[in-house]
């Protein structure tokens, strides 16, 4: 009973903590130079890692998908499947959990140590408020950045499975384009960046959240970072089914 | 761990006994209490302290000289009483609303902290942390911003290090780059949280002599909690003593020592005997 006690009382404290922070983006002051720093530091950080994830998933399917394709006699059609798979869902969905593990166990590690030092105390002494110096940059940036990322990873994926179906399958290059671009809409693209954002700004709400409830030591701060990808890591996959079945609802 | 614990029979702490001076206050404190679960840390607290002072606050560790200073600017809220800073209840406003959290924030840039142990940006150079505030607060153009840096960072003996980040710094020069901010945009309060702790004898005189040369040439009023009796009798025009939440003495640091207050007393000479007993 206690611990659902405990558990309601962190959802609540959640949701104050995300209109907070939505309050402070709406909101002066902000603090642009921090937001450009920190969608600085999550590119450098998740590209390698994001793209590493993404492009070996695009030749799986490839690898994989052909000899069933090849079954039908529609080895042509291998990049409709492929296309659809990569844009709407592997790339959203990893990207945005290697966002989660990259991104929000530092950014929760980073607030966290600095609640554990006293810096967050001492910039509230200097009249910032630390939801919008330290948190607000952080949420904006994996908002903005989850979906980029997720630009480079549409590339990546198709390209990856592109090489594994056209020059070592043979399937025909100008059969497997023209497939995939008939199949692959704007509504597929704006479906894939939608979801990004929304894991993004999960992940940035709930490192912030975790970061600032920190309270001793350094145990206390890896236990943040660790709670962080493992917390926005099953949200991601359960949004995303949720999601998915609701637009799939909708016919989009 | 071992306690300390004051009997205060006799011992002035009634409302009134805070008052130090008639010029106008910086900061009232009435009747302030503050408990964290059955440990009471604050016990109906009162005092006043005028501007242009330096009010040292002394007392054993665990008395609750910190989280004085921490009811001072909101950091933590006292369960009852009043901390009136130039007129304004910092206990009454409430952090969680927009609009009381932007009238704390307000409040808080009057003033400047020194934290115990500097409480530095870690990814930010020297000059980046003492500018940090002046870029924030002011429209101070860059090279403006350098200059004042700079005067900051001679006036606490730095010269040369801005480029370095806190982690190169010695226990010394961290609290000294920490005082240069505290007092970047020039506050109306500076408050100093153990200044002197860790702090070889001689930095450690270095940093009171900082205090009043900032005091002198800024009028800057200064809170100090401290256990260094040698720092008090150096720096304070007034001096505090708290004791297991209560405040047992306060006034002009020539009178607190005429009294001969017995807590005042037993904890300057080093006594084990006395109203301050360790449990």
């Amino acid at each position: 009973m206690k611990r659902l006690i405990d558990f309601l009382e962190t959802l609540g404290a959640l949701g104050a903590f995300a209109w907070q922070v939505f309050w402070s983006t709406l909101t002066s002051p902000r603090y642009f130079k921090e937001t450009l720093r920190m969608m600085d530091v999550l590119v450098r950080r998740c590209i390698i890692p994001v793209g590493l994830a993404v492009a070996p998933v695009g030749a799986v399917i490839s690898l994989q998908g052909i000899d069933v394709f090849k079954l039908f006699g529609a080895e042509r059609m291998l990049s409709s499947f492929l296309g659809t798979a990569i844009v709407r869902e592997y790339s959203p969905a990893l990207a945005s959990v290697m966002v989660a593990a990259q991104a929000g166990s530092s950014i929760a590690a980073r607030i966290g140590t600095m609640k554990v030092r006293g810096q967050i105390d001492a910039l509230a002494v200097m009249g910032v408020d630390p939801v919008r110096y330290v948190v607000v940059p952080g949420v904006i940036a994996c908002l903005v950045v989850t979906p980029l990322l997720s630009v480079i990873t549409n590339f990546l994926g198709i390209a990856s499975g592109w090489f594994f179906a056209v020059p070592i399958g043979g399937v025909d290059h100008g059969a497997f384009m023209e497939h995939l671009t008939a199949q692959i809409t704007a509504a597929d693209l704006w479906v894939g960046l939608g979801k990004c954002a929304l894991f993004g700004l999960g992940v940035g709400v709930i490192a912030g959240f975790l970061g600032l409830r920190v309270k001793h030591g350094a145990a206390s701060v890896g236990k943040a970072a660790n709670d962080t990808v493992v917390n926005t890591i099953i949200l991601i996959l359960l949004t995303d089914y949720v999601v998915s079945m609701m637009l799939l609802g909708m016919g989009l | 761990m071992a306690k300390t614990e004051i009997q205060t029979h006799g011992l002035g702490s009634g409302p009134g006994a805070g008052t130090a001076g008639d010029a106008a206050p910086a900061v009232v404190l009435e009747n302030v209490s503050k408990s964290f679960g059955d440990h009471h840390v604050l016990r109906g607290v009162s005092l006043t302290i005028r501007r242009g002072s330096i009010t040292v606050m002394l007392g054993p560790s665990g008395t609750g000289k910190s989280v004085l200073l921490r009811c001072l600017v909101g950091l933590l809220k006292p369960d009852t009483g009043r901390v009136l800073v130039f007129g304004e209840d910092v206990a009454a406003l409430d952090e969680t609303k927009a609009k009381d959290r932007e009238k704390l924030f307000a409040i808080r840039r009057r003033f400047g902290m020194l934290f115990q142990d500097g409480a530095l940006f870690d990814d930010m150079t020297v000059y980046d942390n003492v500018a940090f505030p002046m870029r924030l607060h002011t429209d101070l153009s860059e090279a403006e911003i350098r200059e004042r840096v700079i005067d900051k960072l001679h006036r606490v003996g730095l010269k040369g290090g801005e480029q370095k980040f806190p982690a190169e710094l010695s226990g010394g020069m961290r609290k000294r780059v920490a005082f240069a901010r505290a007092i970047a945009l020039e506050p109306d309060i500076v408050l100093c949280d153990e200044p002197s702790s860790g702090l070889d004898p001689v930095m450690s005189a270095t940093l009171d002599e900082l205090i009043m040369e900032m005091h002198r040439s800024l009028g800057i009023t200064f809170i100090i909690i401290s256990h260094d009796t040698a720092e008090a009798k150096m720096v304070a025009d007034t001096i505090g003593m708290l004791a297991n939440g209560h405040l047992v003495a306060f006034g002009p640091k020539e009178e607190v020592f005429r009294e001969d207050h017995p807590a005042i007393h037993q904890f300057f000479a080093r006594e084990t005997q006395g109203p301050i007993k360790v449990v």
